[in-house]
């Protein structure tokens, strides 16, 4: 833990510059909460994020809040008790694409305006638009370097994330949509999902190796915990024969790409997220709008999404991820005012 | 002979036995790699957490109750131990102590409120749940303790003998100890007293308070033992450990022949139900079923399973009836 906070605290310095000059304008009674759909290492970045923008920014607050369970009635409770808490301006990430526009239209019409973080809504929503990782686009470039790396033939193993995540099937669809490109060189032989948890992760990652392991070449996770323990489960059978890109920056996956059992991982930019999320739900606070001819990205969700960056890294670039993502999230913050946003 | 088979029918473990011994025969012959060393090692490995969390969840089922936090009491172990152990340097064994006594006291806890107020357990465990979740999400704010020792490590991911590992050493262990407990000592047969008739348990003069409150302490215990023996088998201290707990805590028990109104458990069915999960689980891998379909793949496996050994029961409950 104490690696990663300071990661985000070496990241908040870098964008702190750029801050400075935007700090003057902002509302002083900004209370911003960010809320994943449930507990999740990947969000914590979030947490560090909302405070350095609220300071950058010179806002009231920007809070981390998880809601105790991965589950939409339980996150739908958690929003409805921030806004009557005081809270007025939210970066969610939707438990669900549909079904999370509900309670977005309830805090939309409190005044409170809210920008979905991490995952879209499905259109149409009162969310201004969509802040987060082209998951789709990720788990493509992911598989093809993968695929790269495996000499451009043999047999993926894609290990996903929760079905109920909105991204886990576009990630699905673009891990074989790279694979198909080879023209039957690679073959997707395997996808095992629902597995974002430990024990589920544990027992059928290592089921699945332990009886097919020799027959497959390549390994893709588009999920955090997966990527931990096949990154474990390479190390305990000390294979480097089977390639692996995982994803995310935990540090289990950090170090077995340092040692060899892990080729790569797609960073993703949580933290970017978090921090541009804050500062645009303030100056949507403050009177801005959003820009109708914006250069929005469109994705099977939604036609306003924000691609929050991704990048991979391997063995020459682990040491320096942080750099990564802070390059990323200077380069979407140094415009984002102009190209997204209306201000008086 | 004849008579031998007849008298192992009559058990609750040899329904389960039947299915675990069909099962291996035919997974084995259509995926060989299934009995290979490190696919038994494997299975063993997930059998062995399994089988301390279904005995958790077994020993309130027999004092006919229902303990919904067994995860989350595992869970805040979990991180507490891989917590004291990164954050304070405690060491392992000490961690370890600490850890289990976290566990007691929350079933403990659990078991005074349920015996005192007399609220049905189902609700005292539904709000202990969340209690006991959120000082997890409170500690870690979702995070993970990835300061394990390498010890912890190679205890949760080396070998005993052959390909058995050595989490089988403590599951085998809290096994043996329910058993004997519930067989041999007089708090287990109390315990199975008041789970099969609490108004006459009492009148023969069993405290129904003390019962209950060293039911769930136990619980309690073998939720933590559960807990800290993940953190060793995935070596971090994930807050989500034991989110997943509560549907195979109760399967396997009724798989193996429990009651759910109490007053009779299995250990060996337990143990055996355990291993029917696993292998079901494992063979959805194995046999490359679709994610989307796994979770309607597993129930009706599951139910397929208890329906065996209901079936035996009914036609074991015909014959006594016959005979006599």
């Amino acid at each position: 833990m104490t690696k990663t906070a300071h990661a985000f605290r070496l990241l908040a310095a870098g964008l702190l510059l750029s801050a400075a000059t935007t700090a003057a304008h902002a509302a002083e009674d900004t209370l911003v909460a960010l809320v994943p759909a449930g507990p999740h290492p990947y969000f914590s970045a979030w947490e560090q994020a909302g405070k350095d923008a609220a300071k950058d920014f010179g806002l009231e607050g920007g809070d981390y809040r998880v809601p105790p369970k991965w589950e939409l009635s339980q996150q739908n409770q958690l929003l409805e008790s921030l806004v009557t808490q005081g809270y007025n301006g939210f970066l969610v990430f939707p438990g669900d694409p549909v079904g999370g526009n509900g309670v977005v239209s309830e805090l939309v019409e409190q005044g409170a305006p809210v920008i979905a973080g991490g995952g879209c809504l499905k259109e149409p929503s009162d969310a201004a638009f969509c802040l987060g990782t082209d998951t789709g686009n990720s788990a493509y470039i992911g598989t093809q370097e993968l695929i790269k790396r495996m000499g451009g033939k043999g047999k993926i193993a894609h290990f996903a994330g929760f079905l109920v995540d909105p991204n886990t099937q576009l990630r699905i669809d673009a891990v074989n949509k790279a694979a198909a490109e080879t023209n039957g060189a690679v073959e997707v032989v395997q996808v095992i999902a629902d597995i974002d948890a430990p024990e589920p992760a544990e027992e059928k990652i290592n089921a699945y190796l332990a009886a097919h392991g020799n027959e497959v070449d390549g390994i893709v996770t588009t999920a955090w915990i997966p990527a931990v323990v096949s990154a474990n489960a390479l190390r305990k059978m000390g294979d480097k024969r089977i390639k692996m890109v995982g994803i995310d920056h935990d540090e289990v996956v950090l170090q077995a790409i340092k040692d060899g059992f892990v080729d790569g991982t797609m960073l993703q930019n949580p933290y970017g997220q978090g921090y541009i999320g804050t500062f645009a739900l303030d100056r949507l606070r403050s009177g801005c709008t959003v820009k109708e001819d914006a250069p929005f990205a469109s994705t099977a969700l939604t036609d306003r999404f924000i691609d929050s960056g991704t990048t991979f890294v391997d063995a020459s670039g682990v040491d320096n991820y942080v750099g990564a993502m802070q390059a990323i999230t200077k380069e979407i913050m140094a415009d984002f005012e102009t190209n997204y946003l209306t201000c008086e | 002979m004849q008579s031998m088979l007849g008298k192992a029918a009559n058990t609750d473990w040899f329904g389960p036995l039947v299915v675990v011994i069909a099962a291996v025969v035919v997974i084995g012959a259509i995926e060989p790699t299934f009995l290979s060393a490190f696919n038994i090692q494997v299975l063993l490995s997930a059998i062995a957490v399994n089988l301390v969390i279904a005995l958790a969840q077994m020993i309130i089922i027999a004092i006919g109750q229902m303990n919904l936090s067994v995860g989350a009491i595992g869970g805040l172990v979990a991180i507490a131990f891989a917590g004291m152990m990164e954050v304070w340097g405690i060491p392992a064994p000490l961690a370890l102590v600490l850890a289990l006594a976290i566990g007691l006291a929350g079933g403990l806890a659990n078991g005074f409120i349920v015996a005192k107020t007399g609220i049905s357990a189902f609700i005292i465990t539904l709000a202990s749940l969340s209690f006991f979740k959120g000082l997890n999400l409170g500690i870690t704010e979702a995070q993970p303790f990835y300061g394990v020792p390498d010890a912890v490590k190679a205890f949760g991911n080396t070998n005993m003998i052959g390909p058995i590992p050595w989490l089988v050493l403590p599951a085998a262990i809290a096994g043996l100890g329910i058993w004997y407990l519930l067989a041999k000592l007089r708090i287990g047969r109390q315990i199975l007293a008041v789970g099969g008739n609490p108004h006459a348990a009492e009148l023969s003069g069993i405290s129904i308070f003390q019962t209950t409150v060293w039911a769930h302490g136990l619980s309690g215990l073998l939720a933590a033992l559960g807990g800290v023996m993940v953190v060793a088998r995935l070596q971090i201290g994930q807050p989500s450990i034991g989110d997943d707990w509560l549907i195979l805590s109760f399967a396997a028990p009724v798989i193996g022949g429990a009651v759910l109104a109490g007053g009779h458990v299995s250990v060996a069915g337990t143990a055996l139900g355990v291993v029917v999960v696993a292998i079901i689980t494992q063979s959805l891998v194995l046999f490359h079923i679709d994610p989307f379909v796994v979770q309607v793949v597993l129930g009706a496996l599951i139910l397929w399973a208890v329906g065996i050994n209901r079936w035996r029961e009914v036609r074991v409950e015909r014959r006594l009836r016959g005979a006599s």
